[in-house]
This record gives structure tokens, C-alpha cells and sequence, in this order.
């Protein structure tokens, strides 16, 4: 479970994050839905203690992240596939990983081969394609077999088989018990994916609720139409020439 | 804090940088002590009696200590400026949440392989130094007086420089704007003091480095009045140490 309580975050005058309120919870996939801008990274960041908020709490399995002991072994996160260093290879990244949270070592070679990256574990990390490297930031991910998953964007730079992987993995991972939370800009995906979801905009929750409800309450059939219609006064960023 | 240990020792001895460094301070420190003890065995007949009483057994094996000491400094930038250049400290910090943990165990790591090459790096060149110097009888042995301490300090400085460079790589984040700060605090600082010295010698004698010519000699007080005492040297040290490893330690508990 992942609770924010009043979540605040301003960077001077800018508020990115506002008194947002929200329970993730385990056994499905929420997917995690807002415009460029609207908070999404940020609010992720200051779940994983990356970022202090101004105001308000994050808790993971109810407790600060910060205070967290062995982190990987309460949660997962794949926030951005290039926070990794490029001399490294792909087998020496989950080793030091492992290593900072007391993991077996047998966990690395199990993660290289459920995201498909056995053959190239010796491999440099700077050699890789976005691809390769967000199967690896997964793989990073599971390595502690967290019972919470937070992903950004995982299915960014992915082929088709990939995406397709991806899908299959977060269900299964939910079906195991285990609270998903994904952020993804991909309607058409996130409709295959995710059974619960939370839309911000401006920082502020817009939405909270199940897919069929939210599909329901939009009155739309598809959930691109549904967000768009909920977002449309929450986007910062818009082409002049979109013609809706 | 063990685990962490080990992860960040994994880190730093599976990266090219470190041995690139290493192999830096090692190459030009040892090879410019080499050639400067050479060249005064060769021609210390030849030598003014002003040279002559300026010579200094010990530290003309460290003539090269100036760029092992950029080395070093660079290998204590790099321990952590790669992780905020490469973005791998947001993966650091999900793995190891508490920051001071995180802080104090790069800092050992780094610390116990600094400490260690430092002092391999002051005994290798003092020894090959004699060695070369053995040619003019002009050498001193590690149970002559002081000779032993201004070896070892002079592994102990490099140590210190390593950590100031860990402690300005936290606080900069930047591995670019942080080795400008390490040249200035090396290489630029000592002509700044310079120019104060009308007003007063005491900048003289904060210099880090000045405090290294004093750590690194046998009889430096003797020569040049301006240099820190040896007290105030070892002092200056400290200084740096808390100095930099105390802003390192702030800015690293701020966002990453």
C-alpha cells in the first residue's frame, strides 16, 4: 500500500504537487494518469524519498521511505532507465544493487533472465538501447521481489514484444498480491493494464476511481476520450493548432 | 551500513575511472620525484650552496606529489559526481534511503582505498627517491629523525585531498564544476595567499597545499618562514576534512 497524505511540493512560487490525498492499493494495477507537468514524476519522487515534500506525507507499506532500512526489499521502482552509470555492465549494476540490500546473489542472475537480459549481463550499460535498459531498470526493480511496484513510463522506448511483456508482467505481479503503481502517457496501454486509476492535473487529483466507473462516469467509450475530456482544463502545455 | 559497504565497494572497483586516476597519480607523482631526485645526484657538485641548502631529501622525492594530489582529489570527485552526472544516484538512493548511511559508507570506501594508495603511493616514491639520490650519498633512511612522519603524512595528505574531493563532489554535484574547485584549492589558492601577503602571512598558512610542503619535508621550516608550523599544518588538514565533508553531508541530504 502507498498512501499520500496532503502531498504538497512548491519549488518557490510554483506549486508542482498540491494537498494531493490517495491510497494505492495492493492486488491491481493503478495506473497513475496527467498531463506533462502535472506532478506525476514528482509525486513518485517524493514517495521514494528522493524529493522532501513541502507539505504533507508519503508512506510506503506505512512508513517514510526514508526511514526504510533494506528499500529494495519493500519497493521496486523504475523512475527513469537512465539513472544507471554506463561503464558499468548490466551484471555489476544488480551486483552492487544486491549488495546494498543483503539480496542473495542468486537474485541477479533470476531478474537477467526473467527480463531477458541474460545474454548480456556482462555487457556495458552504455552499449544499450533505451529498450534494453528499461527491461534493466525493471530487472532492478524486481530484485529485491518488493511486494510494492512503482514504474515511470515503463513501457517508454519498448518494441511491441516488449510492451506487450510489460502488460503481462504488471498483471501477473498484481495477481501475486502486490500494489502496481504505473504512470504511463499511453491511453490504448493503460486501458489493457490498469484495473484502478489516478489522473492529477495542475498537481491536484482530478480522478480516483476503477476503470469501468471512470469510463462510466466520462460517458465515453475509450479512456483517451475520457481523459481528455477530464484533463483538458488541467494541461499547461497545448499546440495551437489542435483542433478539438 | 555493512551491505552498503559492500555495494560501494563493488561501485568503485568496477569503474575504469578509478584505475585511470590511480594510474595518473602513480605515473606522473612517482615519475617527476624520479627525475628531479636524478638530476640532483647528478649534479649536486655543480649545485649553489643557496640549492644546495634548499635541498631537501624527502621532499624532492615528492616534487610529483602536486599532480598525485589532482589525481587523488579527481578520484574523490568522481565517487560521487558520476552518480548526480549519470543520474544512477535517484537507483543509489531507492536502494539506500537514509543519506547519511549512504554518505558515511561511499566515504569509507573511498577513504580505506585512498588511505591505502596514498601511503603505497608516499612509500614507493620515497624509497625509489633514495634509491636514485643513493647514487650522490645524498639519501636518508625512514629511522632518520622526522623522515618517517613526513612520509607517511605525505600518504596522510593525499588522503585528506581525496576526501575534500568526495566532500566538494557531494556539495557541487557536478564532476566538471568540482574539479574546478579542487584546481583552485591546489593549484590557485597559493598564489591568492600570495598576494595577501603585505596585509598578512596567515592565508599563506591555511593553504592546503602549503600545508603539504610542510607535512612532506624533513627540515621545510628552515627554508621558507611563511609555511604553517607543523601543528598548524596537521591542523589544516582537519580543517579541510570537516570543512568539506560537512557541506558534502548537507547537500546530501537535500534533494536529489
Amino acid at each position: 500500500m502507498i498512501e499520500a497524505h496532503e502531498l504538497t511540493k512548491r519549488y518557490g512560487a510554483a506549486v508542482a504537487v498540491d494537498r494531493l490525498s490517495f491510497q494505492v492499493r495492493p492486488g491491481r494495477v493503478t495506473g497513475f494518469l496527467g498531463p506533462n507537468g502535472a506532478g506525476k514524476s514528482t509525486t513518485m519522487r517524493m514517495i521514494l524519498g528522493l524529493d522532501t515534500p513541502t507539505g504533507g506525507r508519503a508512506l510506503v507499506g506505512g512508513r517514510l521511505y526514508r526511514s526504510v532500512g533494506f528499500a529494495l526489499r519493500e519497493v521496486g521502482a523504475l523512475l527513469d532507465a537512465g539513472a544507471v552509470h554506463g561503464g558499468l555492465s548490466a551484471g555489476r549494476h544488480l551486483a552492487w544493487l544486491a549488495a546494498s540490500n543483503r539480496l542473495p546473489s542468486g537474485r541477479v542472475a533470476e531478474v537477467l533472465g526473467r527480463t531477458g537480459l541474460d545474454g548480456v549481463a556482462g555487457k556495458r550499460i552504455r552499449g544499450f538501447s533505451l529498450g534494453m535498459r528499461q527491461r534493466l531498470g525493471i530487472a532492478a526493480a524486481l530484485l529485491g521481489d518488493p511486494p510494492i511496484l512503482i514504474f515511470d513510463e515503463p513501457v517508454n522506448g519498448l518494441d511491441p514484444e516488449g510492451i506487450a511483456w510489460i502488460r503481462g508482467l504488471m498483471r501477473a505481479l498484481a495477481a501475486e498480491g502486490r500494489t502496481i503503481l504505473v504512470s504511463s502517457h499511453l491511453m490504448s496501454e493503460m486501458a489493457l493494464t490498469a484495473d484502478h486509476l489516478l489522473v492529477i492535473g495542475k498537481g491536484r487529483l482530478l480522478a480516483d476511481a476503477g476503470m469501468e466507473e471512470f469510463l462510466r462516469s466520462a460517458g465515453t467509450s475509450t479512456l483517451e476520450d475520457a481523459y481528455l475530456r477530464l484533463t483538458q482544463d488541467a494541461v499547461e502545455y497545448r499546440s495551437t493548432d489542435v483542433n478539438r | 551500513m555493512t551491505a552498503v559497504l559492500h555495494a560501494e565497494w563493488i561501485k568503485l572497483r568496477s569503474l575504469r575511472s578509478t584505475y585511470v586516476t590511480m594510474l595518473c597519480a602513480i605515473a606522473l607523482g612517482t615519475g617527476l620525484g624520479f627525475l628531479d631526485t636524478t638530476s640532483v645526484a647528478h649534479h649536486w657538485a655543480s649545485m649553489s650552496a643557496q640549492d644546495r641548502a634548499a635541498f631537501d631529501p624527502v621532499g624532492d622525492s615528492f616534487t610529483g606529489l602536486v599532480f598525485a594530489q589532482l589525481a587523488f582529489g579527481v578520484l574523490g570527485v568522481l565517487a560521487i559526481s558520476t552518480e548526480y552526472g549519470t543520474g544512477m544516484i535517484r537507483t543509489t538512493l531507492a536502494a539506500t534511503p537514509r543519506r547519511g548511511t549512504l554518505f558515511t559508507a561511499k566515504a569509507l570506501v573511498l577513504g580505506a582505498v585512498a588511505l591505502v594508495l596514498g601511503e603505497v603511493f608516499a612509500f614507493g616514491t620515497f624509497l625509489l627517491g633514495q634509491a636514485m639520490l643513493a647514487a650522490g650519498h645524498l639519501d636518508v633512511s625512514l629511522t632518520d629523525p622526522g623522515v618517517l612522519r613526513a612520509v607517511a603524512s605525505a600518504g596522510l595528505y593525499l588522503w585528506v585531498v581525496a576526501m575534500v574531493g568526495y566532500g566538494v563532489g557531494a556539495l557541487v554535484r557536478h564532476t566538471a564544476g568540482a574539479i574546478a574547485v579542487m584546481f583552485g584549492i591546489i593549484f590557485l589558492a597559493w598564489p591568492a595567499a600570495r598576494a595577501l601577503e603585505s596585509w598578512s602571512y596567515l592565508p599563506d598558512k591555511l593553504v592546503l597545499t602549503n600545508a603539504s610542503d610542510v607535512l612532506g619535508q624533513v627540515h621545510a621550516l628552515a627554508v621558507k618562514p611563511r609555511l604553517p608550523s607543523l601543528g598548524l599544518a596537521y591542523l589544516d588538514l582537519l580543517l579541510y576534512l570537516v570543512v568539506a565533508l560537512g557541506l558534502g553531508a548537507w547537500r546530501t541530504s537535500r534533494d536529489a
